[in-house]
């Protein structure tokens, strides 16, 4: 009897959930999915964003699997990012490793920490730039010093044209990125380490236990649900990776093919005058988002198999 | 833990607070919108004429206006690059909240097509009444493509060489504009030209872009056909052999030593940095900075450059290019939706066919370029103390009657980007002429397909 | 000996990195005292004597202050929304079983993943229809559903909360929603602290939607209002301009910031698990 009534109790607390989660549903459906819902249905038309809207069928589908440059603003993406995720994760990964180590103790971390975050307060238009120009090839401030440097030790210096070629300009950018984000996924990382115990890494410490047993066998395992969200967040935002790219190279710099990244791409038909196809921009999102929901399934795989 | 509670306790209190500020903010906006009377403090006046704009010349002539006339206005500033986007987020929606809506030429065909802008043809407004008043070509640019007069714009664009009238004296041994402009007159001639001033230790251009205004002789696609002609090519060649030839100052058009390109001496780096050529690097061992000869851009550079050229001021002079051609320019029309189409058409009368607007503009945007073919006569003597004294308006004038509007087509943005992009990846070295003449064709075929056709050489 | 060799090497280190973070932030800074010609002219660390001028010009432009008490206007509300409905809604998805909770959790990552810009459309005609445009309607109330936001809070609440906890406020007595509000919340909010903080400077440099919707110049949030000074006629001069307003806009971001760092270092001494 008494059986009874807790488990009626228990599913009343359950039913509890529905009211919590309510705002949430209501506002999403309509702020959300609708808009999306209607880049679908206007993925199945051609549509100039005014005039007449016909129907296209998959056509559109198909035109964006055999566009060549399609799948090259793909790989420049994959390219960037990779380049941005090693250096923004493993550069933050390290700096918790270093603040969290209870041996070192370092101290100031929260001033370090605020400093780490400032290049990701200011607005996105000023970094590009300032980077800009201090990158640029002739004049940049940027090849200035490393020219003063050279002859200093009495060598010559032959300026790297950081942005104005193919071989750099991915890279630039992905460091830039990095140097924009890696704050970010410090907070995060360290935000995960402080809601692990302190008593585990007392223990640790008493039973004498090494740095690198200490980061394998207690930091990483509790990390991993944070790091999962980083790791995917990450990934989902750098496949539409935009704003840095989009302002830091003109559309007739000759690198400029080589950053296109596939939101820039879709942007070219959602936005641009003169090219503006909702239909196929359309089309390219709904792609996008496809590739972008079968390697974050795989990530998920990989990282969540054991914490199910 | 007292911390915590008192942030949670907050966080509370302040949500009550910012949903109820919400809840009576959307009360508040209903019911103002059904009443159509009293308006709330910050939203936009119901009399006003509300005009989009993407630049502020359109706020001080509002200003101006709403002054003479005593009508209220409300002008929004939008930045450019998003002003499309904007324009048919609003107007594909059929708001009635516009009521002045602008362009530049580009965008145009697109507003056109999309019914946007109000058939300035029909009465009452019979546009064609004023044909004659406003200069030739930025007449036909407010056409659409059915020859319907949509949009007027109170300036002229058309692009000149602006050049250093001091080291015109050195080098060639004349300022005369007629004189330099020969030395601008064809591809050819101005690659000559621009050798002759690296021998003499100044640099012709401060990038390779300076010639876009003057490229193409014909429209970009004809019939629905890519159609590119000889002078692309030309143009193509001679922006490569500027860059390989160390003809430029290597900025990039807008960017910060561009600009300081403008004011004097701008710094060559040290002649081994140069990847391109080996006698460069003798004859520059010495020299730590150079001088840039020349710019081109449209008649509202008198402004940029006004703003720039620091000590170079009253050295300046402006001749023709090898072409004609134009560049930007503001037009203005009335939005197909608006309520207040009379009050509009008055704005747009007042800041186009006005001879005393004119007169007017030109003073207070200290030497803008008008469209009104009476004030550009008037201020034909007018001299420029910039310019040593040159009489710019009546240069304009000669050079605006030489464009040929037919070469625009909706199509010139991508495709000439396009274009550029094959020019820079030739000039770095990334691709040879052919595989960059490839992959623009490709470029122009899966960016239009259906639309455009390309017929490859 | 050793150690502390290392020791320095690590803080020197970590000064540098610092210091790499700073310098374009101060440019910012020393450029709003500088004109435009100087601006463009070069490079310098050095404080100019424009800052005046570079006032008055802004001030011809536009209404700094009035911007920054539009953008509060919009990022304060936004951010709580968000704080708090992400944290019921995680909280919920992370503790209650439900019908729906784990179709809600997909749908919530595969939303995640939707590339932003192109629901703008949608979004636009959406609150055309509602009449929602010109009002700050479109750019508050959808802060209340933020799916990356409950992502994160979500796994927060599975790896911060023993459900030892709850089970024994229950029986103590404790309705739901006050466990919620007087356990729960707590707990959390460094997990929300730290959203909160990226959620406002999100909020705050958000310039796309705002752009869209708002058509008043008297509504403009500070971005806006800074790309209209950007594209007033003459940039050049108002180079300094433009970084003053930007330097200014960034002000009340940093404010902000101290203040939840702050807060995030007290969090951890008192060890939310613990009490």
């Amino acid at each position: 009897m008494a059986n009874v009534s807790e488990k009626k109790k228990k599913r009343n607390y359950n039913n509890m959930a529905y009211l919590f989660v309510l705002p949430f549903v209501v506002v999403f459906l309509i702020f959300s999915v609708y808009p999306v819902l209607r880049t679908l249905f206007l993925s199945f038309h051609n549509y100039r964003g005014f005039g007449e809207m016909t129907p296209a069928g998959i056509d559109n589908y198909k035109r964006v699997l055999t566009d060549k440059f399609f799948w090259r603003t793909l790989g420049n993406t994959i390219r960037i990012w990779g380049v941005n995720i090693v250096l923004q994760l493993g550069l933050a990964f390290l700096l918790t490793i270093v603040f969290s180590d209870i041996k070192y103790k370092v101290r100031g971390l929260a001033i370090y920490r605020a400093v780490y975050y400032l290049p990701n307060l200011i607005a996105c238009t000023s970094v590009a730039f300032l980077f800009k120009t201090l990158l640029d090839w002739r004049f940049g401030t940027f090849n200035q010093i490393i020219s003063t440097i050279y002859k200093f030790f009495g060598a010559t210096y032959n300026p790297v044209n950081w942005l104005g070629q193919a071989s750099t300009a991915g890279n630039t950018i992905a460091v830039i990125s990095a140097w924009m984000w890696f704050g970010n996924s410090f907070i995060m990382l360290m935000a995960g380490v402080q809601g692990i115990s302190k008593d585990y890494f007392e223990a640790a410490a008493i039973d004498g236990a090494g740095r690198w047993t200490v980061f394998g066998k207690i930091t990483l395992p509790l990390l991993k649900p944070i790091l999962l969200y980083v790791a995917v967040t990450s990934l989902i935002g750098g496949l539409q990776m935009f704003d840095l790219p989009f302002l830091m190279l003109g559309k007739t710099d000759a690198a400029y093919s080589s950053i296109q990244t596939v939101v820039m791409y879709m942007y070219k038909f959602g936005f641009e005058t003169g090219t503006t196809q909702l239909g196929y921009a359309s089309a390219i999102a709904y792609v996008l988002f496809f590739i972008i929901l079968v390697v974050s399934l795989i990530q998920f795989k990989f990282f969540g198999s054991k914490e199910d | 833990m007292k911390l915590k509670k008192l942030v949670s306790l907050l966080l509370v209190a302040a949500m009550t607070v910012s949903l109820a500020a919400c809840g009576s903010g959307n009360d508040k906006k209903t019911s103002s919108g059904d009443e159509n009377g009293t308006t709330e403090e910050g939203s936009v006046d119901k009399d006003a004429l509300v005009i989009w704009t993407i630049t502020n010349d359109q706020k001080t002539q509002a200003e101006k206006w709403a002054e003479e006339t005593g009508n209220k206005v409300d002008v929004t500033v939008i930045e450019s690059g998003d002003y499309p986007t904007k324009l048919q987020a609003a107007l594909g929606g059929g708001s009635k909240d516009v009521d002045v809506i602008v362009g530049e030429p580009q965008m145009l065909e697109d507003f056109f097509d999309a019914g946007f802008f109000e058939d300035l043809d029909q009465a009452p407004y019979n546009a064609q009444d004023y044909a004659g008043q406003i200069v030739d070509y930025v007449w036909e640019v407010g056409q659409d493509s059915d020859g319907v007069q949509r949009a007027i714009s109170y300036q002229i664009t058309p692009a000149g060489i602006y050049y250093r009238r001091d080291i015109a004296q050195n080098v060639f041994g004349t300022d005369d504009p007629v004189e330099i402009g020969k030395l601008f007159a064809d591809y050819d001639t101005v690659l000559q030209t621009a050798q002759t001033l690296k021998e003499a230790g100044y640099r012709c251009f401060a990038s390779d872009g300076e010639i876009t205004y003057f490229s193409g002789q014909s429209a970009w696609v004809i019939d629905g056909v890519l159609n590119v002609d000889q002078a692309r090519y030309d143009y193509m060649d001679l922006c490569v052999e500027l860059y390989q030839q160390d003809l430029t100052a290597y900025a990039s058009q807008w960017s910060t030593p561009w600009y300081q390109a403008m004011s004097g001496p701008v710094p060559v780096l040290t002649a081994e940095d140069n990847a391109w050529s080996e006698d460069f690097a003798e004859e520059t061992a010495d020299r730590d900075t150079t001088e840039v000869f020349a710019f081109g851009l449209p008649s509202w550079g008198v402004l940029t450059l006004r703003d720039n050229v620091g000590d170079t001021s009253g050295k300046w002079g402006v001749c023709s290019g090898p072409a004609y051609g134009f560049g930007g320019g503001t037009y203005l029309g009335i939005s197909t939706f608006s309520e207040k189409k009379d009050l509009a058409w008055d704005f747009i009368k007042w800041c186009t066919l006005n001879e005393e607007t004119a007169d007017w503009w030109i003073e207070d945007s200290e030497g803008d370029t008008v469209s009104l073919v009476s004030a550009l006569e008037k201020h034909a003597d007018d001299e420029n103390a910039v310019y040593g004294g040159q009489k710019l308006y009546q240069f304009w004038q000669e050079q605006a009657a030489g464009i040929d509007y037919s070469k625009v087509t909706r199509y010139d943005k991508q495709i000439g980007d396009a274009w550029g992009t094959a020019i820079s990846k030739i000039k770095t070295g990334e691709m040879t002429k052919d595989e960059a003449i490839a992959e623009f064709y490709d470029t122009v075929e899966a960016t239009f397909p259906g639309e455009v056709t390309v017929n490859r050489d | 000996m050793a150690k502390k060799i290392k020791k320095v090497i690590l803080y020197l280190a970590l000064t540098i990195l610092a210091v790499m973070c700073m310098v374009p932030f101060l440019l910012m800074i020393v450029n709003a005292t500088r004109s435009g010609v100087e601006i463009t002219k070069s490079f310098t660390l050095i404080p100019g004597d424009s800052l005046k001028e570079n006032w008055e010009i802004m001030n011809n432009f536009l209404d700094v202050f009035l911007g920054m008490r539009n953008s509060l206007l919009v990022a304060v509300p936004c951010t709580l929304l968000t704080a708090y409905f992400s944290a019921i809604t995680a909280y919920a998805m992370a503790v209650y079983k439900f019908k729906g909770n784990k179709v809600l959790f997909s749908v919530i990552v595969v939303f995640m993943m939707i590339p932003g810009q192109l629901g703008l459309i949608g979004f636009y005609n959406l609150c055309n229809t509602l009449h929602l445009i010109d009002t700050y309607i479109p750019l508050i109330l959808p802060a209340i559903a933020a799916p990356g936001t409950v992502f994160f809070l979500r796994q927060y609440v599975q790896s911060s909360l023993s459900p030892a906890l709850l089970e024994a406020a229950r029986i103590d007595g404790a309705g739901e929603l006050l466990i919620f509000h007087r356990i729960v919340l707590p707990i959390m909010s460094p997990g929300i602290a730290t959203m909160s903080i990226m959620g406002f400077i999100g909020n705050w440099n958000a310039y796309l939607t705002p752009m869209l919707i708002l058509n008043s110049q008297k509504k403009y949030t500070l971005p806006v209002m800074v790309a209209a000074l950007k594209n007033s006629t003459d940039m050049q001069s108002n180079q300094g301009a433009i970084y003053l307003t930007v330097a200014l806009s960034v002000i009340p971001i940093m404010l902000v910031f101290c203040f939840f760092s702050r807060y995030i270092i007290s969090s951890i001494s008192a060890g939310s698990v613990k009490e």
